[in-house]
C-alpha cells in the first residue's frame, strides 16, 4: 500500500494590523467648531490609549497647534513632510500631556493650491498603518483645501451649530461627501434656553434636514473659548461637562459608549444665579 | 461718480462676515446711499438667507457672468428699504471656479456705475473665492472676534491685503466685555495692537442676532436694539464722521440674573 | 436625447442622433405642445453628423410644420456646401456641449417582469401613448380605471398586447435620495424623486415634477414653457417654485400630499385628496 503524503498545510500569512480608521471633521461653514471638536475628540480617544494623529488640512490659516496649545513645539509641517523636505517623525509633535496622541501641524505661510492631493493621500494611507485614528481638520468651504482633506476619508464627522446658514452649509458638504463616506453629525454651541424661546433651532431642526445619525450636542459655553485661547482642551479636564460631552462622543466613535446622546438642558436657577461659571 | 467697492473679509470663517456685510449695507441704506451688497461665496451663499431674501433669487452672478441674463436682472432689491438696498446672490449649484477674478471684478465694475456702495462680501479662507472676492474692491474691512485663532487667521489676511494695497479698516465683533475684565479675552488695545489696523467698530456679542439671521431681519433695523445704533455709527465712520466708540459696559449681575439687556 | 433649448424667441435645438430618427423624436416632442415654437427661429447643432441634404432638408421640413423656421446649422465643416445649397446658414464647427454635475443616482435595474407585471407596465406606456394623443386631439381625460389584465380594453383606453415603451421624447428621470444642498437634476421630460430636496438643491424639468417626500429646494416644472406641468409633493416648503413662466414662493406652504399647479397668473397648491386624486393624476 503506499502511503499518501500529506503536504504541509501553506503557510498561514503573518497577521496583519488592521487599518487605522480615517475621519475627517468637516462643516461646510467656517467658525462652527471643527478645530475644537477635532482637538478634543483627539484628546478624548488618545487618554483611552488609542494611538491618534490629528492632522490640520488648513494650509495658510492653521489652528489646530493653537488649540492644542503646541504651537511652540511645531518644527515642521504637512507640506515639508509631502515635499521630502522633513522626515515625518520629525514632524509629528508628541503631547506630553497624552503619549499617545501626535499633531501633524499645517503650514502658516503656504498655500492650500500648495498640497499634491495624491501625496496627501499616500501620506494619509501611511498614517492609517501606523496609527488607530487618523482625525483631519478641514478647512471651512468646498475648495481645494476642503477637497483635499476628505480625500483619504473613509467617515466624516460635520460639525453644525444650530444656525440656518450652518445647516444650509453642512447640507452641501454632506451632498459632496457622496454615498460612500460614512458621516455622522455633531451639533454644536446649543443654547437650551435660547431653543425654548424660540430663538434658536432646537437639534431636531437641524436634523429634519442633515438627516444624519448624531453623535453628539455640545452646548455653549464661555469655558470653550476660554480653553482654546490658552491650549488646554476640555477633553483633558475631568470636571468640565463639555469635557465629558466630548470623551462621550470618543466613546461612541470607539464604539465603547452605546448610550444615545443627551440634548443639554437649559441652565439651572442655580447655575443662574452664580453666573453660570463653570 | 463711482462706487466705493469694499470687501468684508476675515480668514476665519464664522466671525461674523456676513452678518456685517448685511447690518453694515441696511445701516448705509436706512442713511439714503445706494447699496448692493454682493455674495461672493459661490456654492457656500449665505447672504440671502441673512436677509431674508433666498425666495426671491431668480439669477444669480455666475448667470450674470456667463451671459444668461442682464446685471439688473439678477439684482434683488429689498423691499424694505425702498430703493436703496439690493442684492446680487453668489450661485449654490455651483463652486467658486465658476467665476474668475477678471469676471469678477468687471462685474463689480459694472455694480460701481449704479450704486455708491458696493459691499461685496468675502468668503472664509485665502482661496480662489477670496481671490475674487477681493479683485473687485478697493477698500477692505477687515472682520475679527478678539480669540487668538481669529486674530491669527486676520493677521494673515492683512498680510494678504497690504500686498494689493487695500486700506485697511478693522470691525470686532463678539466682544464680551465681562470676560475682558476677568481677563478672559482679549481686550481691544489688544486687539488693536497685534493687527496695527485702523478701527471701524466694536460690535459686543448680542444672543438676539442668531435669532436674527435665522429670520432673515438684520438687526439694524430693530431700532431699539443696542446693535442697531452699533451698526449706525459704523456707517458714520464709513462715510468720515469722527463718532467716538460707545464704552461697553459689562451687564452687571443684578440684570443679567434678571435675563434683561444692559445698557 | 436631442434637446431644445428655448432663448428668447429663438430656440436652439442639439441633435445627438441620426437626422431621420432624431427628427421623429423631435416630431414627437413638438407634437405635445404644437403651438408653443411657432413663429420662432431656430439653429441646428449636429455635432459630428454629416447628414445629405434630403436629410437636412426633411428635418426643416419637419419644423415647419410646427411654424419654426430653421436659420443655421452647427457641425461638421463638410455640411457648409451642402447648406449653402439649402439657403441655410453654416454656423461653424458644433460648440462642446455643457454637462451639469448630477448626484450619483443608481445605475439602472435589469428587472424581469412576470406577466402581471407586464401588464401594468403596458397599461402605463399605452396611457402615456394616450395621453400624447389627447393633448394634440385636445381630448378630455379618460373617466374610469385604466388598469387590467393584458389584452383587455377599459373603459377609454386600449391597452396594447405587449409592452410598448413610452413615446420617443418624453422621459421621466427617476431618483432615489434626498437631494441635498447645491445638487441639481435637469431633465427634458418629467422628474421623480424618492426622498426630500433640500433647501439649496434644484430641480428642473419641462414636464412635471414629483417629489416623494418634503420639498424644501427649488423647483421648476414646464420649464420650457408648458403651463399645464405640475409639481407634487408629500409636503411643500419651498424656497421657490417655478411652472412654466410663473414664479411663487410665499404661502405656498402646507404639509400633506399636494400639488401645484398654474392658476391664472398664479401658482396654487392644493391637497392631493382622494376625492381628487385619480382625476388630477390621471389627467
Amino acid at each position: 500500500m503506499h502511503e499518501l503524503r500529506e503536504d504541509p498545510l501553506p503557510a498561514a500569512p503573518p497577521a496583519q494590523q488592521p487599518r487605522g480608521r480615517c475621519i475627517v471633521v468637516t462643516s461646510g461653514k467656517g467658525g462652527v467648531g471643527k478645530t475644537t471638536t477635532t482637538a478634543n475628540v483627539g484628546v478624548a480617544l488618545a487618554a483611552t490609549g488609542a494611538r491618534v494623529v490629528l492632522i490640520d488640512a488648513d494650509v495658510g490659516l492653521r489652528n489646530l497647534d493653537i488649540v492644542l496649545g503646541l504651537e511652540a513645539r511645531v518644527r515642521h509641517h504637512v507640506l515639508d513632510v509631502l515635499e521630502g523636505n522633513a522626515e515625518l517623525d520629525d514632524a509629528l509633535v508628541s503631547d506630553k500631556r497624552v503619549p499617545s496622541l501626535k499633531l501633524l501641524a499645517a503650514s502658516q505661510t503656504r498655500e492650500k493650491d500648495d498640497v499634491d492631493t495624491n501625496a496627501f493621500r499616500g501620506l494619509v494611507e501611511k498614517l492609517r498603518e501606523r496609527f488607530d485614528y487618523v482625525l483631519i481638520d478641514c478647512p471651512a468651504g468646498i475648495e481645494k483645501g476642503f477637497q483635499n482633506a476628505i480625500v483619504g476619508a473613509d467617515e466624516a464627522i460635520i460639525v453644525c451649530t444650530p444656525e440656518v446658514s450652518a445647516v444650509r452649509d453642512a447640507d452641501r458638504v454632506v451632498g459632496l461627501l457622496g454615498e460612500r463616506v460614512k458621516i455622522t453629525l455633531i451639533v454644536n454651541r446649543l443654547r437650551p434656553a435660547l431653543v425654548r424661546r424660540g430663538k434658536m433651532l432646537s437639534v431636531d431642526d437641524v436634523n429634519a434636514i442633515l438627516r444624519l445619525p448624531l453623535l453628539g450636542v455640545i452646548a455653549d459655553e464661555p469655558g470653550v473659548i476660554i480653553s482654546t485661547n490658552k491650549g488646554e482642551p476640555l477633553a483633558l479636564d475631568a470636571n468640565s461637562p463639555t469635557g465629558d460631552a466630548y470623551r462621550k462622543i470618543a466613546g461612541r466613535i470607539a464604539g465603547t459608549d452605546t448610550s444615545a446622546p443627551e440634548i443639554p438642558r437649559e441652565a439651572s436657577f442655580l447655575d443662574k444665579l452664580f453666573g453660570g461659571q463653570r | 461718480m463711482s462706487a466705493r467697492r469694499i470687501v468684508v473679509t476675515s480668514g476665519k470663517g464664522g466671525v461674523g462676515k456676513t452678518t456685517t456685510t448685511a447690518n453694515l449695507g441696511a445701516a448705509l441704506a436706512l442713511r439714503g446711499k445706494r447699496v448692493v451688497l454682493i455674495d461672493a461665496d459661490i456654492g457656500l451663499r449665505n447672504l440671502d438667507l441673512v436677509l431674508g431674501l433666498e425666495k426671491r433669487i431668480v439669477f444669480d452672478i455666475v448667470e450674470v457672468v456667463e451671459g444668461r441674463c442682464q446685471l439688473r436682472q439678477a439684482l434683488i432689491k429689498d423691499k424694505r428699504f425702498g430703493e436703496s438696498l439690493s442684492i446680487l446672490p453668489a450661485a449654490q449649484t455651483r463652486d467658486k471656479t465658476a467665476v474668475t477674478e477678471n469676471q469678477f471684478a468687471k462685474v463689480i465694475d459694472d455694480l460701481a456705475e449704479m450704486c455708491d456702495y458696493a459691499i461685496i462680501d468675502c468668503p472664509a479662507g485665502i482661496e480662489h473665492g477670496f481671490r475674487n472676492a477681493v479683485a473687485g474692491a478697493r477698500e477692505a474691512i477687515v472682520v475679527t472676534t478678539p480669540e487668538v485663532s481669529a486674530i491669527r487667521d486676520a493677521d494673515r489676511v492683512i498680510g494678504k491685503l497690504n500686498e494689493r494695497g487695500l486700506p485697511i479698516r478693522l470691525v470686532i465683533n463678539r466682544i464680551r466685555p465681562d470676560m475682558v475684565r476677568s481677563g478672559d479675552m482679549l481686550s481691544v488695545e489688544d486687539v488693536c495692537e497685534i493687527l496695527s489696523a485702523e478701527l471701524l467698530g466694536i460690535v459686543p456679542d448680542d444672543e438676539d442676532v442668531i435669532d436674527t439671521t435665522n429670520r432673515g431681519e438684520p438687526i439694524a433695523l430693530r431700532a431699539e436694539s443696542r446693535l442697531a445704533g452699533i451698526y449706525e455709527k459704523i456707517a458714520r465712520r464709513l462715510e468720515g464722521e469722527i463718532v467716538p466708540f460707545t464704552a461697553l459696559n459689562a451687564p452687571n449681575f443684578l440684570s443679567r440674573f434678571l435675563g434683561r439687556k444692559a445698557g | 436625447m436631442s434637446t431644445v433649448r428655448g432663448r428668447g424667441r429663438n430656440v436652439e435645438i442639439a441633435v445627438d442622433r441620426a437626422l431621420p430618427a432624431a427628427g421623429e423624436e423631435l416630431r414627437a416632442h413638438f407634437t405635445e405642445r404644437p403651438d408653443f415654437y411657432r413663429g420662432s427661429h431656430a439653429v441646428a447643432n449636429l455635432g459630428a453628423l454629416e447628414p445629405g441634404a434630403t436629410e437636412i432638408a426633411a428635418f426643416r421640413d419637419m419644423l415647419a410644420e410646427f411654424g419654426i423656421t430653421l436659420d443655421g446649422v452647427s457641425g461638421a465643416d463638410t455640411l457648409a456646401e451642402t447648406l449653402a445649397n439649402l439657403q441655410l446658414a453654416y454656423l461653424g464647427p458644433a460648440p462642446v456641449a455643457e454637462v451639469s454635475a448630477l448626484p450619483r443616482s443608481r445605475p439602472p435595474r435589469q428587472v424581469e417582469l412576470s406577466p402581471e407585471a407586464r401588464s401594468l407596465v403596458a397599461d402605463f406606456a399605452g396611457a402615456r401613448a394616450d395621453l400624447a394623443q389627447r393633448r394634440t386631439a385636445g381630448g378630455a381625460p379618460p373617466t374610469g380605471p385604466a388598469s387590467g389584465p393584458a389584452g383587455v380594453a377599459s373603459a377609454g383606453v386600449t391597452i396594447p398586447a405587449t409592452p410598448a415603451y413610452a413615446p420617443a421624447g418624453v422621459s421621466t428621470l427617476y431618483h432615489r435620495g434626498t437631494l441635498r444642498g447645491g445638487q441639481a437634476l435637469h431633465n427634458m421630460g418629467n422628474i421623480v424623486v424618492i426622498g426630500d430636496l433640500n433647501p439649496g438643491a434644484e430641480l428642473i424639468a419641462s414636464g412635471d415634477i414629483v417629489v416623494v417626500g418634503a420639498l424644501r429646494g427649488t423647483a421648476h416644472a414646464g420649464a420650457q414653457g408648458d403651463r399645464t406641468a405640475r409639481v407634487i409633493a408629500l409636503e411643500f416648503a419651498p424656497t421657490q417654485l417655478r411652472i412654466a413662466t410663473v414664479i411663487g414662493a410665499d404661502a405656498l406652504v402646507a404639509v400633506g400630499p399636494q400639488q401645484a399647479t398654474i392658476e391664472g397668473d398664479r401658482i396654487a397648491v392644493a391637497p392631493l385628496g382622494a376625492a381628487n386624486t385619480r382625476k388630477e393624476i390621471s389627467l
